[in-house]
Order: C-alpha cells, then structure tokens, then sequence
C-alpha cells in the first residue's frame, strides 16, 4: 500500500479518541473560548467608557487615566463615565460616550444606588451588588479570569520545575538523585497551609507572589512520577540503541525519553487545575489570599457567608465554581480515558 | 595470524556492578557480570556468544558498544576491548562518552526485543535516519530519506513503510528495521544481542538469512549472541560458551557443536530439544541440575563446580585453566579427559 503521508502519531490518534469523547471535548471548547474571550472583559463589562467624544476629538479612557475636569465634569480625579454619558446627554453639544455593554466595573463601589447594599438582582445588575455596593456580575466575570489564569499559571510552571526536576533526578541518578530526593522530602513536609497563613499575615500578597508561594509547594508531587517514568524509560532498549548512536545527552532527553514519559503530565493536569482552583478560593475565602478588592471567588464566597440572608450572594459564586470545576474535570476524564496507556500503549 | 586481519581484541574483560547498601551506601557487594574473558576476532567472521541467562553476554556485548556506563555510572570494567579502527588500535573499554563517538559508527548494536528497541513516538524513517544526523551532523534531509529507503529495501520492506510508526509493524518486521538501523552508518562490527529469540520460528528463519546475506554483501562481522544452539550454529563460525561470566569453551563452530569438550557445553548441547521422539529415548542426554549460582557470590575456583558432573576436589582450589585441546579449540577445564567423560556417562 502506498503512503505518502506520514501515520498519525500516537499522540495524534489519542487526540482523536479525545475529540470523539464529546462531553469533554465540548467542556474544553467552553472553557477556552470563554477563558479567551475573558481577555476581552473590559470591552463588554467595565466602568470605563470605550470612546468619549469630547468637543470633535476622541478618548479611549481604557488605555488610560483621564481626568474628569478634562472631559467637562466637575469631579475630582478619574471621569465617572456613567455619569458623563448622562451630563453630555442632557447638555445635547454633540458630545457622546461610549459606554460598554455592561457599565459596571468589578472594584468599583456603587455608592450613586438608592437604599443599603447589597442591592437584589434587577434589570440593570443581574445578580445585584455585594455588601459595599460592588456589581456581582462584573465581580463573578473578572473572577472567572483570575481563577482560570492563576490556576493555569501554578500548575503550568509547577510542572515545568516537577518535569525538568524529576527528569534529571531520573536521568543522572546516583548521589544527586539520593540528596535531592531528601531535600524534596523535607521541603514537602513543610505544612503548606500554615506557612501561606503566616507569610500572608506579614504582607498582603499580591496576584503573582500567592502565585510563587503555591508553586513553591505544589512543584514535588510531579517529580515522583516523571523520576520513576525517566528511570524506566532510560533502561528501555530504545534509549540504549540511542546512546550507542552516539546521541548527545540532550538527544536522549528531548527526543527519545522525555515524549515517552509525558503521560502522568497530561492526565494529571486538568486535576490539578481544578486543585490550584479551589487553592485560590479558599485561600481567599480565609483571607489569606489576594487583596479584598480584586475580584475573586473565594472572597465573594465569604462576603456571602457574612450577608447569608442575601441568596444571590451566596449562589453566584457557589454555582460559577461548581461550574467551572465541572468542566475541568470533565477535561481530566477525558484526556484520562484517550490516554489510557492500555490503548496504544507506549511499545506496542 | 597478524593483528591486521582481527577487528577486536578482548583482553582479560571484566565487568563488575557494585551493590551500595548501609547508611552511608558504601559498597557492601559486586555483581561479576563479566570475570576475565578474552577472545579474538577475525574481519569477517561470526563469534557465537552461548550461555544460560545470566552468565553475562549481554553485557560483554554492551560492553563492546560501550554503553553499559549511561545505564549504571559506577560500573567497574577493567581489562582492555581492542578495536582495530580506521585510525589504528583503539581501547574502547575506558573511553569517555564524548571519546567514544568517533567509533560508534563502526559498531552498532541489534538489540533483542523488537518492541522496546524502537522509539514508538518516531517514525521509521526518524529512527533509521537518527544514527546517519548523528554521525554526519549537516546531513541532508533529502540524503537522508534516499539512505532510508535503499536500507528498508536491503532488510525486505518497501520505502514507502518509512513513513509509519513502529506499532504498525509485527515483530519480525520490526527487527528488520532494527537491523536497517544498525546498517545505517555502514558499521563494519555488529553486535546483535539474540536478534532472533523474540520472534516466530518461522520469522527467526527469515531473519538469520536476511543477516546472512547482509554480512556477505556489506562485509560484516558479527558477534552473535544467543541462547539457542542451533541458531549459533547455523550463522557462527567461531563459538564461544560462557558461564557465570566467564568462557568455558571457545573453538570451531563444527568442533563445538560436535565434539563439546567442557562438561558445561555438552550438557548445554545436550539439553537442546530433540525433534525425533525414538533418538529422544535413546540418546544419552545428561541434564543440568540445580540453578546457576548467584553470580555476587560464586563458588570458589572453577565456577562451574557445583553442578558439574566431573567435578572433583581441587576443583575448589584453583581456577581452571585454559586447555587446548585441538586446532583453535580451548577449554576451561583441566580435567577434560575425553575417557573420563565417557565413563561418567
């Protein structure tokens, strides 16, 4: 039979069997697209006005401080556009703003709103404001792309220091595997909980610094398993037929074992997304966690414990986590059904 | 015979695998994979390596293609492996890896199981390519492919199988891409490792001829490693029998196989399956009991002692030395007294 196109590779054929899963291929599809367009979050949700037209010239308050004497409004500091968009209305001088399709930013307090917060859900917040008047919606959205990117950063650079780790120590074996391997087992003793408590207590971590903390103590569990798959993959005739080649040990690594043993990466991942996930809202919902104003899950959670009476507060972000912890471990189940070594498996 | 007709000199080998135990892992035993063995060997020719598993030849044969270190950095090789290069005797057994790889395209290795010894993310014409961009870094694509096609031709598949992946191919058919591999760089030593033991009687035979006729057009030599008698037989023209690390018997194919001087060969001769059920009665065969020893603690003087049937006192005492006993034919046993054996029969 004549070829003259390559055979799909293993990883190829598992991505098929993936695909055809359709429960988490379609939970992938949700997931990425609703995490890409996150980016986008402050064209659709926001405070800032997309475009001010102010006296024939343009501004695109997103790109950037402008003050509100600037655009004719006496206030002091920042516009409010909102209110712009109603004062340039009612002055009819051919100004106009462009405000987003939902004109409620995530930090901002609406303290313009009638009666006490937390407001109940209406027409103009869907899911009402918190206890400091905050828009629930814009909060839950903002929050969508804090947990997402924070979880994908962790786990991501986690198991790139577990992977290159756990390789060497696989690789090179002997006293270097011996002493690292302790020194693993020492730092992994080290009550994650409470040393976050504690560092979080003296500084109020930021987004990136809670970030590095995690990985600093979730990169060991990821060495276990690509040491052992290293050391067995090292012993196959294959990498031996390689070194006898001549192959550098660099050849050996990228192309002949580090293909071979990315399974445990792969099927473990969307687990641990949903881990570092859940890591953030509880660290947030103890405190301990980002600073109360950024829009997270954790900390809506726990305004929510302190205002139970108000539903909304409690539900939104209770139903957006189960949702989305969902559908990551629909990923997982997924990727751990087509990569199951028992089909196409690594030799035969 | 001068040293310009021999490929490889083996001089006294010994490969030794340290066991660390205790707090501090200091060395608490060794594992003498490979004891003193020396043979020579001839352009051309096939050497015959027979054993039991475990008596260590294997590792001489990863010993000569030098990769035994990258498995367990403390292993302990002394001895000399000679090998006549193109730039004159060189001893492969303490070359660095670095040292090593101007010779690597000289010997290459054919590795026993055709599943694990070849890479299943690669396709076939990555993997019979790789040793050609190793060794000629800058190579062209395009040379390349042309070099992987004429080599999937010389081992009996067609150019167009390149562009698949190892699963796709039943074990004998991977065995022939593992032996158009170790053809690729035009070797002049291959050591092939039981190429054959992992296969269909009826695809072991296509695949010794298929060797056969590679070694008459390419000008091979081959270390043959096996523990099927008459495999070697067929394919050798030199047999070396080895036991616990080190060689009992080495001589002529025909001398070996037919008139088996040490005890341990013709036991190991003796137990190769008979196909004629009324020769099975009436053949005298003398099997082997017990197992081999451990080989971290060996018995005393000749190895083979506690299992052979001619053993004798002063056996324990030394360590046997090497007879001849005909033209090219040495034996590891002074008391191999042909009379002897037959009275014992």
């Amino acid at each position: 039979m004549a070829q003259k196109t390559a055979s799909p590779s293993i990883f190829a054929k598992r991505w098929r069997k993936f695909k055809s899963m359709k429960r988490g291929y379609v939970s992938l599809q949700i997931l990425l697209i609703t995490y890409g367009l996150s980016f986008l979050l402050p064209f659709f949700v926001s405070n800032k006005a997309l475009i001010v037209s102010y006296e024939g010239e343009w501004h695109f308050p997103m790109f950037g401080y402008i003050s509100a004497s600037d655009l004719g409004q006496e206030r002091i500091g920042e516009a409010n556009y909102r209110e712009l968009k109603e004062l340039y209305k009612a002055r009819d001088e051919g100004n106009w703003v462009l405000m987003p399709l939902y004109p409620y930013g995530p930090k901002e307090s609406l303290l313009e709103m009638d009666g006490t917060p937390p407001h109940p859900p209406s027409s103009s917040h869907w899911i009402g404001t918190d206890d400091r008047a905050r828009d629930v919606f814009a909060r839950l959205v903002y929050g969508y792309k804090v947990s997402i990117s924070f979880a994908l950063i962790v786990t991501i650079i986690a198991y790139i220091i577990g992977v290159s780790i756990g390789g060497m120590l696989g690789y090179f074996g002997g006293l270097f595997d011996i002493t690292v391997q302790r020194f693993i087992e020492i730092w992994g003793s080290i009550p994650f909980l409470f040393t976050i408590m504690i560092l979080s207590s003296l500084i109020q971590p930021s987004f990136f610094m809670l970030a590095g903390l995690l990985i600093a103590f979730a990169w060991m569990g990821m060495t276990y398993y690509i040491r052992g798959e290293f050391y067995r993959e090292k012993s196959r005739d294959y990498v031996q037929a390689a070194i006898s080649m001549g192959a550098s040990d660099r050849r050996v690594i990228f192309k002949h074992i580090l293909p071979n043993s990315l399974t445990p990466v792969i099927s473990f991942m969307p687990f641990a997304i949903v881990g570092n996930i859940s890591a953030l809202v509880s660290l947030d919902f103890l405190g301990f966690g980002l600073p109360p104003e950024e829009p997270s899950w954790g900390s809506m959670v726990k305004v929510g414990m302190a205002n139970i009476t108000d539903w909304w507060l409690v539900l939104a972000p209770l139903a957006a986590l189960f949702v989305t912890l969902l559908l990551v471990v629909f990923i997982g189940e997924g990727i751990r059904e087509a990569f199951d070594p028992k089909v196409y498996s690594r030799l035969r | 015979m001068s040293d310009k007709d021999l490929l490889l000199k083996v001089e006294d080998l010994h490969v030794h695998f340290p066991i660390h135990g205790g707090l501090m892992l200091r060395k608490v035993a060794e594992v003498r994979a490979v004891d003193g063995i020396s043979f020579e060997l001839k352009k051309g020719e096939t050497l015959g390596l027979v054993g039991e598993s475990g008596c260590g030849k294997t590792t001489v044969g990863r010993a000569i293609v030098n990769v035994l270190r990258s498995g367990s950095p403390d292993v302990e090789i002394s001895g000399k492996l000679l090998f006549n290069s193109d730039k004159g005797w060189v001893d492969l057994a303490h070359l660095k890896r670095r040292e090593m790889r101007p010779y690597r395209k000289d010997i290459q290795m054919i590795f026993q199981d055709p599943f694990s010894s070849l890479n299943p993310r690669m396709l076939v014409k990555d993997i019979i390519g790789e040793p050609l961009e190793i060794t000629n870094p800058g190579i062209k694509a395009a040379e390349v492919t042309e070099r992987v096609h004429w080599l999937l031709e010389k081992v009996g598949l067609s150019g167009e199988q390149a562009l698949r992946y190892p699963h796709e191919f039943s074990g004998g058919q991977r065995q022939r891409i593992g032996i158009a591999r170790s053809l690729a760089t035009n070797p002049k030593l291959i050591v092939a490792d039981e190429p054959v033991s992992a296969l269909d009687v009826s695809i072991q035979a296509q695949v010794i001829n298929l060797l056969q006729d590679l070694q008459e057009e390419f000008d091979l030599t081959f270390i043959f490693i096996a523990h099927d008698l008459s495999v070697v037989e067929h394919l050798s023209d030199r047999i070396a029998v080895m036991y616990l690390g080190s060689m009992v018997e080495l001589g002529e194919a025909q001398q070996v196989y037919r008139k088996p001087t040490h005890p341990y060969s013709r036991a190991l001769l003796d137990a190769v399956p008979l196909p004629d059920p009324t020769r099975v009665k009436t053949k005298d065969r003398r099997l082997l009991e017990g197992d081999v020893p451990n080989p971290i603690n060996k018995p005393s003087g000749c190895s083979f002692r506690t299992r052979c049937p001619i053993a004798k006192p002063e056996c324990a005492q030394n360590v046997p030395p090497v007879v001849e006993v005909g033209p090219n034919h040495f034996v590891a046993c002074p008391h191999v007294d042909v009379d002897l054996l037959d009275q014992t029969k």
